[in-house]
This record gives C-alpha cells, sequence and structure tokens, in this order.
C-alpha cells in the first residue's frame, strides 16, 4: 500500500507541479493535479504564500525563485535518501 | 617498528591523498546535514556523523605525519643533548597518539555508516563495539595489520548493505557508492601487506580513486537538483 505524503512531499509535488507547467497554473489544475481536496489546497496555499514560495494573481499561481530553490533543494534531498538508502 | 610504510620519494603525496580525502568526507559531512536540517531524517544526521569521523581521521594522520616527515630540525637538535632519549619517547608517544585516534575514528565511522540503512542494535551492543574498536586500534599500533582486517571487515559489510539498497533502486549513484567502497576495500587489503613500499603506494592511489569516485557522487547528487529545472 502507498504510504501516505508527508506535508514536505505535499508542498514539493505542488510547486513541481506548477514548475513543471512553466512556471504558472491555474489554482483548480493544480489542485486536481496534486490530488489534494479543496479544504487542503487552500491551507497548503496559505503556507505556501506565507512562506514565499509562490505568488497568487487573479486567476493564477506562480512559482518564486524561492520556490524553485526549494524544489532544487528537496529533488537534491531525495536523491541522496535514495543513494544511501536512508 | 616501522611506524610509516611510506618510501622516501612519496613523502607529502601521501598528505596529499589524505587531504584530498578529508574534503570529500567533510563535502559529505555538509551534504548529509544539509539534508537533515530539510528532512529531519535522523538516519542522514548520523550518515554525516560516520562521515565526520573519518575526515577526523584523515585530520589526525595528517597532523602527525606533517610533524614526523618535516620537524627534523628539533629532533637533530634533541639528538646532541643528554635529554634526547626521553623526548624522542615522548615524541613517539606522540605518533602512537595520533595514529591511534587515526585508528579509532576511522572505525567508528565506518561502523556508524555500517548500522544506518537498516539496523537498529542496543546501548549495550554499541558499548561493546566501541570497546573492541579501542582494542583493535590500540593492538594496530603493535600488529598494524589489525586495523586494515578490522576496517576490511566493517568496508564489506557497508558493501553488502549497500547493494542491497541497490538492488531495490537500480540507482547508478548507489553503484558508485558500492563500487567506491569496493576500491576502499582493496585498497585495505594491499595495506595489510604495506610493509613492502610499492604496495603501500598502490593501496594509497586505489584510496585516492575511491574517494574520486565519491567526488563523482556528489558532483551527481547536487546536479541532480539543478536539472530538474525547466529550461
Amino acid at each position: 500500500m502507498e504510504r501516505k505524503r508527508s506535508h514536505n512531499n505535499i508542498i514539493a509535488d505542488m510547486l513541481l507541479i506548477i514548475q513543471e507547467k512553466g512556471g504558472k497554473i491555474k489554482p483548480t489544475h493544480l489542485m486536481y493535479k496534486a490530488n489534494l481536496s479543496h479544504g487542503q489546497m487552500k491551507l497548503y496555499i496559505e503556507e505556501l504564500l506565507k512562506n514565499q514560495l509562490i505568488l497568487k494573481n487573479s486567476n493564477s499561481i506562480e512559482i518564486t525563485k524561492k520556490g524553485r530553490d526549494f524544489n532544487s533543494k528537496y529533488i537534491q534531498m531525495k536523491e541522496f535518501e535514495k543513494t544511501f538508502g536512508l | 617498528m616501522k611506524i610509516v610504510f611510506t618510501p622516501d620519494w612519496f613523502l607529502g603525496a601521501d598528505i596529499f591523498i589524505e587531504l584530498f580525502s578529508f574534503a570529500i568526507l567533510s563535502l559529505f559531512f555538509i551534504l548529509s546535514i544539509k539534508n537533515y536540517k530539510m528532512s529531519r531524517n535522523k538516519n542522514s544526521f548520523f550518515l554525516g556523523v560516520g562521515f565526520l569521523l573519518i575526515a577526523f581521521a584523515e585530520i589526525f594522520t595528517i597532523l602527525t605525519k606533517l610533524v614526523l616527515y618535516y620537524d627534523t630540525s628539533f629532533t637533530q637538535q634533541v639528538g646532541q643533548m643528554i635529554v634526547t632519549y626521553n623526548i624522542v619517547k615522548s615524541v613517539d608517544i606522540f605518533y602512537y597518539i595520533g595514529f591511534f585516534l587515526h585508528k579509532f575514528f576511522t572505525l567508528m565511522g565506518l561502523y556508524i555508516i555500517y548500522k544506518i540503512p537498516s539496523k537498529k542494535g542496543t546501548a549495550e551492543d554499541f558499548v561493546l563495539v566501541v570497546f573492541f574498536i579501542i582494542l583493535s586500534s590500540l593492538f594496530s599500533n603493535i600488529f598494524f595489520y589489525i586495523f586494515h582486517i578490522t576496517a576490511l571487515l566493517m568496508i564489506g559489510l557497508i558493501i553488502s548493505s549497500y547493494r542491497e539498497v541497490y538492488r531495490k533502486n537500480k540507482s547508478k549513484n548507489t553503484n558508485l557508492l558500492v563500487i567506491s567502497f569496493g576500491l576502499l576495500a582493496l585498497s585495505h587489503i594491499i595495506f595489510i601487506m604495506s610493509n613492502l613500499n610499492v604496495l603501500y603506494v598502490i593501496g594509497q592511489s586505489i584510496q585516492l580513486v575511491s574517494y574520486i569516485i565519491l567526488l563523482v557522487l556528489i558532483i551527481r547528487i547536487t546536479k541532480h537538483g539543478k536539472k530538474k529545472k525547466p529550461q
């Protein structure tokens, strides 16, 4: 059975989805692609905004430089853990 | 009794190899701690501690060899004095302590790295292992090969653990890790016979290649995060 995604995993998934869409995405698309409920989505968006990882425009969400850096570090961390079987 | 087996023409080159090893081990420590800060994965922290201990071991051997190779004026000067014997004896103790710390920290670091992937032990087990590591390091001052045999055993166990990790993840990076530890094991096999100068040089060279592979691994891991960015 798949393990429940951790908080950090969800944050990273959301940022990666935005990045893969060229850095900009509609909120509803993000919600479906990240497999989140409306309530969860609202909470995570608030957190991402608070940490300046994304910017919210009238009808889209944009990833910031800080968000891209977070993604980069997260991917690096996952690769490190995979390499050493941590 | 010989303290080091470095041939004269290789003096200094071996210190360079140990400095390089120290740099790589320190990079792994930094990478592990950065990882721990983000993931809060305790195994990441202990892996960093393992690499840091081996880095300390390299520093102890570098400092000891620097004094041994380049502090000749001091020993020549005291050689003409009546107190020579006691001072030279205290210098001997310095070398033995230096090399003892090198062996102790290397074995401790290897043991911690070996313990990480899956197993968990009790505090009593840990105390017992530390006791045997101290014994092995002490006896290595008399029979130098005991250290290399113990290190070889631990590296063998590490290789076995990471081969299991590779079997599951099929990651090229894990494979590189296995190759690097494999070369490190080979260098210790050669060091067991290192009372022949040429073999000592070959062992050191293989160790250098092993650490170069670890450097490649660091580059591959850090680049991995960057290459996923869209153009």
